[in-house]
C-alpha cells in the first residue's frame, strides 16, 4: 500500500489527484493538502473581471467531490518538507499548517510514500512597491477575489463615463520579471470590449504596459505563426489587434513601484518613467513559497528541494542564451536529490526564462518569466501521476512516461471580448512551447502548421466551451478522463 | 484608431456561420494539437 500526498489542488494538483485516484485501487491513499476549499477555473477570472460571469460560475468546493471519490483532504498548507523524516519520525513528511476554522493554526506531520508538490506560484506583490490587489487603484485577476475586485472598481469608473468623465486604463504586468502576459492581454481585450458595449469607449484611453522586448512575445521568445494563408509574426498580430481597438503600448517596461494611480518603471534604456491610470490591472512577478527543507538531523537542506520553485531534472548549468537548448528543459519533473518527490505545474523550477534575457542600461533585468499554461500544468500533472503509478506497481525505478515543454504544444484561446455573437477569441497554438531552434531553425523554432493564430467569434465559443468542459472534467463527471488536459 | 482589419475581414470574423465552420475547424485543429504527444527531448 502506497501513500501519494498532493501539495496544491490547483490545475496540476487536481489533475494528478484525480488520474491517481482513477487509476490506483483503494488499497492506495491520495491526500491532498491545499489552503482554498475551492477548487478555482483560474482561466476565466477574466470573465469574472468583467462581470460577465460570478465567482461561483468558476469554482467548485472541493471537499465534497474529494469525499466521494475517496480522496483525502486537508484543508492545509505545506509549510516545511523533511523528506527523510526526523529523530521521532522515520518516514518522510511535509509539515502542514490547517487554515479552516476550527483547527486554524494546527500543525501535522503528514507522512508520504510519493510527494507532489503542485503549489503553484507564490502571487509575489511585495516584489513591487505599492502593489497590492484593491490598493493604489492598481488590481489583479489572478485569483476571482481579485477579479471581482476589479470588476467592482471597473464598474464604478463605467458609472462616471457614463456621466462624461474621461479615464486613463494601464494594464499589463507589474514586474520586470512577470510572467503570464496572456492573461493580461486577453483582460485588456476584454476590458476594451466591455466598454464598447457600455458605449463609453471614446472615454477612455487605454494602454498596454510590459516587460515583453516585442508585442506578441508572451513570456515564449515570440511566435512565427500560420495566420491564414499567411506566415505571420505574433508581434504582429497582436501589434494588429492592439491599434485596430486603439490600445497605445509601452514595452520593456519593469514596473518597479505603484502608487495612487500611478505606475513608475524602468525601461530598456535605463529611464525612470511613469504613467498615470484611473484603473490598472498589473500581473505581479510569480516567486516559490519560499519553503523550508530539513534532513533527518534537522540540518536545512533547502538547496536541495529549491531554488525559489522547486527543483526537478532540468539543466540549471547557467549559461549564455545562444547555448539555450529544449533539452534543458525537464521532462520528469522529478527532484534529483529525492526521486520520490515531484513538482508538476508551476511549482517546477525552470532552467532559464524562454524569452531573450535583456537588461536595461541599468543592468536591471526586464525580461518575462517563463510560463507555464494551463495545459502544460495538466500534462506534467498527469505524466508524474503515471510515473508513480508505474513505480507503484512494477516497482520501477526507471520513468517512461515524459514531456518536456521542448517536446509539447499547447494552445492559448485568448479571450478577446464575450458574448454568444458579438465576442472574440484570438485562438493560438504553439509547438513546442520551448522554441526548438535546433529543429525549426527557418521557423523561429517552432512548427509551422501546429503553431498557428485565428481572430473570430468562433474563439469566443472555444473558450466557452472549453471552460464548461473543464469545470466537468474538475468535477469529475462521468467519462471525466476522456478530456485531454 | 487605426483600421487594421478590413470590413471584409472583420465581416467573415463575426459572422455566425462562417464562424460556425471555423469553431469546429479550430477544435479540430486544437485536438490535433494537444493529442499529437508529448515527450522527452534528450533520448537521441
Ligand atoms: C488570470 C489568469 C488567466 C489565465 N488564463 C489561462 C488560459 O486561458 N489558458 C491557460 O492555459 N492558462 C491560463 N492561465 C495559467 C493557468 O491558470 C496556470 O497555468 C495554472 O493555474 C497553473 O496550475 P498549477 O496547478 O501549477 O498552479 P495553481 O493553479 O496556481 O495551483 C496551485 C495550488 O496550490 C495551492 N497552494 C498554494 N500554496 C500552498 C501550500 N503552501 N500548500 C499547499 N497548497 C498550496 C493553491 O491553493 C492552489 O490550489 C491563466 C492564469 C491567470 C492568472
Amino acid at each position: 500500500m502506497a501513500k501519494i500526498v498532493v501539495l496544491g489542488a490547483g490545475i496540476a494538483g487536481h489533475v494528478a489527484a484525480s488520474h491517481l485516484r482513477r487509476k490506483l485501487n483503494k488499497e492506495h491513499e491520495v491526500v491532498v493538502v491545499s489552503p482554498n476549499s475551492n477548487y478555482q477555473w483560474i482561466p476565466s477570472n477574466i470573465w469574472v473581471g468583467i462581470g460577465r460571469m460570478k465567482p461561483q460560475d468558476i469554482l467548485f468546493p472541493l471537499a465534497p467531490l474529494y469525499a466521494k471519490k475517496h480522496i483525502d483532504y486537508k484543508q492545509a498548507k505545506a509549510v516545511s518538507f523533511h523528506p527523510e523524516g526526523d529523530q521521532d519520525q522515520n518516514r518522510p513528511y511535509v509539515m502542514v499548517e490547517y487554515v479552516s476554522e476550527g483547527n486554524k493554526g494546527n500543525k501535522e506531520k503528514v507522512t508520504y510514500d510519493y510527494l507532489i508538490n503542485a503549489t503553484g506560484p507564490k502571487l509575489n506583490f511585495e516584489a513591487t512597491e505599492g502593489l497590492s490587489p484593491g490598493k493604489n487603484k492598481a488590481h489583479s485577476v489572478c485569483t476571482y477575489t481579485h477579479a471581482q475586485e476589479a470588476w467592482n472598481a471597473l464598474e464604478g469608473l463605467i458609472e462616471q463615463m457614463k456621466q462624461g468623465k474621461k479615464i486613463k486604463i494601464l494594464i499589463g504586468t507589474g514586474h520586470a520579471k512577470s510572467t503570464c502576459q496572456g492573461a493580461a492581454f486577453e483582460y485588456i481585450l476584454n476590458v476594451e470590449q466591455e466598454l464598447r458595449r457600455h458605449n463609453v469607449r471614446d472615454k477612455a484611453e487605454i494602454t498596454w504596459i510590459s516587460n515583453e522586448f516585442n508585442l506578441g512575445d508572451f513570456g515564449m521568445d515570440g511566435m512565427l505563426m500560420s495566420y491564414g494563408s499567411n506566415i505571420m509574426k505574433s508581434s504582429e498580430m497582436v501589434g494588429m489587434v492592439f491599434e485596430d481597438r486603439n490600445i497605445s503600448w509601452i514595452l520593456g517596461a519593469g514596473v518597479n513601484k505603484v502608487e495612487d494611480g500611478v505606475a513608475h518603471y524602468e525601461n530598456l534604456d535605463g529611464e525612470q518613467k511613469q504613467e498615470s491610470y484611473d484603473f490598472a490591472m498589473l500581473i505581479p512577478s510569480f516567486s516559490g513559497h519560499g519553503f523550508k527543507a530539513y534532513d533527518r538531523t534537522g540540518m536545512d537542506i533547502t538547496d536541495k528541494l529549491f531554488r525559489g520553485f522547486m527543483i526537478v531534472d532540468a539543466d540549471y548549468t547557467p549559461k549564455p542564451y545562444e547555448e539555450w537548448s529544449v533539452q534543458d528543459w525537464p521532462e520528469t519533473y522529478q527532484n534529483p536529490s529525492y526521486p520520490n518527490i515531484f513538482a508538476p505545474g508551476i511549482a517546477f523550477a525552470p532552467p532559464h526564462s524562454i524569452s531573450k534575457p535583456r537588461k536595461s542600461k541599468n543592468g536591471t533585468d526586464i525580461t518575462p518569466a517563463p510560463p507555464r499554461t494551463g495545459m502544460p500544468s495538466g500534462i506534467t500533472a498527469k505524466l508524474v501521476a503515471d510515473n508513480i503509478i508505474e513505480m507503484i506497481k512494477q516497482s520501477n525505478k526507471e520513468l517512461h512516461h515524459k514531456g518536456s515543454m521542448g517536446n509539447m504544444g499547447a494552445a492559448c484561446i485568448a479571450s478577446a471580448g464575450f458574448g454568444m455573437t458579438t465576442g472574440s477569441g484570438i485562438s493560438i497554438t504553439t509547438y513546442p512551447i520551448v522554441p526548438d531552434y535546433q529543429k525549426y531553425p527557418d521557423t523561429h523554432g517552432r512548427k509551422l502548421g501546429k503553431t498557428f493564430g485565428s481572430i473570430g467569434l468562433a474563439g469566443h465559443w472555444l473558450k466557452l466551451a472549453l471552460h464548461y468542459a473543464f469545470i466537468y472534467k474538475a468535477k469529475m463527471k462521468p467519462f471525466w478522463w476522456l478530456i485531454p488536459e | 484608431m487605426t483600421r487594421r482589419i478590413s470590413k471584409y475581414k472583420r465581416f467573415m470574423m463575426m459572422n455566425p456561420i462562417v464562424q460556425f465552420f471555423k469553431f469546429i475547424y479550430l477544435s479540430i485543429k486544437v485536438l490535433l494539437v494537444v493529442a499529437g504527444g508529448h515527450g522527452g527531448t534528450r533520448s537521441a
